[in-house]
């Protein structure tokens, strides 16, 4: 195989700073059309602030007969996910000391700062004020902070963009020290900045701080991200069965690290091909990486089974509504059956390498991501829809995104890339330390492969 | 006193003991219990209560301590027969630097403990009274305040004061088997708020339920309850509990749309304002000043103002909270604070919806202060329960309004079946239904509504639907051809 030749040579210094030296017609072409969807979507963002929320499908649940929160909210929930798996599994790579994961740590932490964004863009998408998002929660933050799930959510977002950021701006300092020489000259006030104060004493000091940085994230994952706060968004409200309940947490965390797996194969996928990172991310890794998202998968479906059978056999009457209603959804069962399908490959090729191949993983990742984002906007909707108060069962609602609300996807996925390609070519997206220790690595690799 | 009383003139808190009332920053209730905790000691109250407010501007760093050791020194003397603090002989054995960054109270304990001539016993005595005087504990400085549950007034608090400390409890007894569905309520109160199309505060489901064919109402206003999930989960405390009765309202200028408040009520209550509303504002009657402007006022010169615009819009904080909402923010049932606060032609302790129910003769509807043992709603179901008693007079129901006197019957206690809605989820809803709860199974019947709410017309000419969903959609298509309603439904 062509591979085993790709994969005997050497990672060198030279092969993580080429996106940031060559860039080809490609790269500009893929500029121009992510922009051009970023722009589009701008357009319907400021059609939406324009006109008001009413240019969205969402309406009042209740005598209203519609859900008041919907694609956008379900959205949110996907970023923070994919955002907050990024960086858990690029601390846990630090922390467990997973060198065969290297190269894919700080692309982890590029995700979390670019899906954290897109995230926090959504939140405010989906106000009806969003100028006020500032005076308005900074006025009573020091009372709301104690009583409302969504104040906690602010704070979360802020708190986990700082130190992914900090994560990020340390051990880019070793990096780009090292690697300055062979930087382009045009760049150079940036890593001016980055260097403030650099000096080569530091870098034990820096490795400790990212190495506790990188524990506080792990221990404060299922506490306060999406194994704690933004879950309790919705287990928190009593009203709505099809939310309410413990289960949400380990679910959500589970959503969370599979969408992020699903997105790191993507993006190692896609920039092997991009940039000859076959000796990088080899198929060794890929493969890896690809029976990490089947074992967060199996979680994922696991936890869905759980609160299926809790809601069907001998059920209060609201969580049985809800429950029946979600598994009689053509669009759930699809996610599901999506579910199935990746598992079923990511377990053959476990068993029998033979089935591996990267491009059945790509699919398989990009099929997992679609589930995910289906499974959390329905979360959103079916929540709303089958309330605690059964009355409102007549009232005819339906939900079904407006064309303003599903270009909201396209744009964020469009604008998250762009940064993405970008920061690409500014900094090397792999670390340093990832290819100067090949050689000490290699063997071990191979055994823990 | 509440902290949503006292004056509200600037956008930054009063310092508490400027204002009139009290110079306690935790307010006159505090104050009095103070003092008449004084009264019980043989010491003076009054001056005690001079020397506590001058002890709070002594805080606050406008009196030195030297000066109000000197204003109080001959009155310490005539009161407890010596002044054991450090303004008279051994003034120089105190450190004054080292004085102003303790707190008083330390600084007088370093002294007296070092002054062998008084026993322990003695001084901690005077010492025990001194501390109540100057209000000092972990109330004394302006700042503690803010770590308590006290909220400055440009921040509304999540919660009704406690029963002695607020004017009234807002609620409603709705007598269900009066209604006959004829939907008056409904206009009553779109006719009051200038509400958009489908926005229904008022909404009356005609439902059945499981296996029985009789018709059912369930009039459905704005539960406003005391621990309401709704101003609990908002971020920026624009939902919030007036804490003076207990009203349930939003502040349109501090909602940032985020909706979480629909979310977390589980009664459905909430409308939000997706697009323009339906009434423009210049047709709502109100105080034509800008919002800061109204508050800045001070709250006589309010009142006035208010009242003689006969204002619909501004409650007497000066806060936006009545009437329907602007684009982009929540709205609900408000129980009308226009009126509660007095400044409409309209009486206090009525609703629109009431007076509406009333006049179209079913008085189902009975809208007051459930703290107060006389109101109508409390008298209402006192009463209802005494007819509900008697089987004599149960037959003859209202018929005759002079049969109400006849005596009730022995029975041991009342039957009236009366209930308040999903009461297990903690939100101590402030809405007493007399009749039968609908059961789990129940079904709302729109076919057999008495009346249409597409039937309803109003002052407003504003269009009547009771799914505003349709309309919404219409609206986002009339808004934008691009974006089509898809019609299938998920559910």
């Amino acid at each position: 195989m062509a591979t085993k030749d790709a994969e005997a040579k050497e990672p060198e210094p030279a092969d993580i700073i080429r996106p940031i030296l060559n860039t080809s017609m490609k790269w500009y072409a893929a500029i121009g059309i992510l922009s051009a969807v970023a722009l589009a979507w701008l357009a319907a963002f400021g059609f939406q602030l324009q006109e008001g929320l009413i240019v969205t499908n969402l309406a009042d649940w209740g005598s209203g007969g519609g859900v008041t929160w919907g694609l956008y909210i379900g959205a949110f929930i996907w970023w923070v996910g994919i955002a907050h798996g990024g960086i858990i599994l690029s601390a846990a790579v630090r922390l467990f000391g997973m060198t065969k994961y290297q190269p894919v740590a700080r692309m982890a932490e590029l995700l979390t700062l670019t899906a954290l964004s897109m995230s926090g863009l959504y939140i405010v998408v989906h106000m009806g004020r969003p100028d006020r998002l500032v005076t308005s929660v900074v006025n009573a933050y020091p009372w709301t902070v104690q009583s409302s799930p969504l104040a906690w959510d602010v704070t979360v977002i802020t708190l986990y963009f700082v130190m992914t950021a900090t994560y990020i701006a340390l051990t880019l300092r070793y990096d780009t020290y090292q690697l300055r020489d062979r930087l382009p000259d045009i760049l150079d006030p940036l890593y001016r900045v980055v260097l403030i104060g650099y000096s080569e004493k530091e870098d034990e000091v820096i490795e400790r701080m990212a190495w506790w940085l990188a524990l506080g994230i792990i221990v404060m994952a299922p506490l306060l991200l999406h194994g704690g706060v933004i879950p309790w968004l919705f287990s928190l409200i009593p009203s709505m069965p099809g939310w309410d309940g413990a289960i949400q947490g380990p679910q959500f965390l589970s959503i969370a690290l599979t969408s992020a797996l699903a997105g790191l194969i993507v993006i190692s996928y896609t920039t092997r091909i991009a940039y000859d990172w076959e000796h990088i991310f080899t198929d060794s890794v890929i493969r890896g990486l690809t029976n990490w998202l089947g074992i967060f998968s199996l979680m994922f479906v696991w936890l869905q089974l759980q609160q299926i059978i809790n809601g069907l056999f001998a059920a209060h009457v609201r969580p049985e509504v809800v429950m029946t209603a979600k598994l009689s959804n053509t669009i759930y069962q699809m996610a599901m059956v999506t579910m199935f399908l990746a598992l079923a490959y990511i377990f053959a090729q476990a068993v029998k390498p033979s089935v591996f191949s990267r491009h059945l993983s790509l699919v398989a990742a990009l099929g997992v991501l679609v589930a995910t984002l289906s499974e959390k906007i329905l979360f959103v909707f079916e929540g709303l829809a089958y309330p605690e108060f059964g009355l409102y069962d007549q009232v005819p609602g339906h939900y079904s995104p407006s064309l303003v609300e599903l270009s909201s996807v396209a744009g964020t996925v469009a604008l998250c890339t762009l940064m993405y390609m970008v920061i690409m070519k500014l900094f090397p997206i792999i670390e340093l330390h990832s290819v100067e220790d090949h050689d000490d690595d290699h063997d071990n690799e191979e055994v823990s492969a | 006193m509440s902290a949503d009383d006292a004056k509200d003139t600037n956008e930054e808190p009063t310092h508490p003991y400027e204002t009139e009332d009290s110079f306690h920053p935790l307010g006159a209730e505090w104050e009095e219990n103070m003092r008449s905790e004084l009264e019980d000691t043989e010491f003076d109250a009054d001056l005690g209560m001079e020397m506590a407010r001058d002890a709070q501007r002594l805080v606050a760093g406008e009196l030195s301590e030297e000066e109000f050791y000197a204003e109080y020194h001959e009155d310490m003397e005539d009161e407890f027969d010596v002044d054991e603090r450090p303004v008279f002989d051994d003034i120089d054995d105190v450190d004054l630097d080292k004085a102003e960054d303790e707190s008083m109270f330390e600084a007088l304990t370093d002294v007296d403990i070092e002054n062998e001539d008084v026993s322990r016993r003695e001084m901690m005595k005077k010492m025990g009274a001194g501390a109540a005087f100057l209000g000092y504990g972990a109330y004394a400085t302006y700042d503690s305040q803010k770590e308590q549950e006290e909220v400055p007034q440009q921040v509304s608090g999540i919660r009704p004061a406690e029963e002695d400390g607020r004017e009234h409890r807002w609620g409603m007894v709705i007598d269900l088997e009066r209604c006959d569905g004829c939907l008056s309520c409904v206009t009553g109160c779109i006719n009051e708020n200038g509400t958009s199309t489908g926005a229904n505060w008022m909404y009356v489901f005609t439902y059945d339920n499981h296996d029985t064919e009789q018709q059912n109402f369930l009039v459905r206003p704005c539960q406003h309850c005391s621990n309401a999930p709704c101003a609990k989960v908002c971020p920026v405390r624009a939902r919030h509990v007036r804490s003076k009765d207990g009203l349930v309202l939003t502040d349109y200028e501090i909602c940032i749309g985020c909706r979480y408040c629909q979310v977390a009520c589980p009664y459905g209550v909430n409308y939000f304002q997706w697009g323009e509303p339906d009434v423009p504002m210049e047709e709502l009657e109100h105080l034509d000043m800008r919002p800061e402007d109204v508050r800045s006022l001070d709250e006589d010169e309010r009142h006035t103002k208010l009242s003689e615009a006969n204002d619909h819009v501004y409650d007497d904080r000066g806060r936006w909270t009545d009437s329907r909402p602007p684009k982009g923010v929540m709205g609900k049932c408000t129980m009308c604070p226009s009126r509660q606060d007095e400044h409409t032609d309209n009486e206090k302790g009525t609703v629109a919806c009431m007076d509406a129910c009333d006049e179209a003769g079913m008085s189902a509807i009975h809208f007051g202060d459930l703290d107060d043992e006389e109101s109508r709603p409390n008298t209402y179901l006192e009463r209802r329960k005494e007819i509900e008693e008697s089987p004599k007079e149960k037959n003859k129901k209202f018929e005759d309004p002079e049969e109400y006197e006849q005596p009730p019957a022995p029975h041991p206690k009342s039957q009236l079946s009366t209930f308040r809605l999903l009461e297990d989820l903690n939100t101590q809803p402030n809405i007493t239904y007399i009749g039968n709860e609908p059961g789990p199974h129940a079904s709302e019947t729109p076919e057999e509504r008495p009346v249409h709410y597409e039937a309803l017309s109003n002052d407003w000419g504003v269009n009547v639907v009771a799914e505003r969903k349709e309309h919404l959609d219409y609206g986002a298509r009339a808004n934008d051809d691009n974006t089509p309603g898809e019609e299938e439904g998920e559910a």
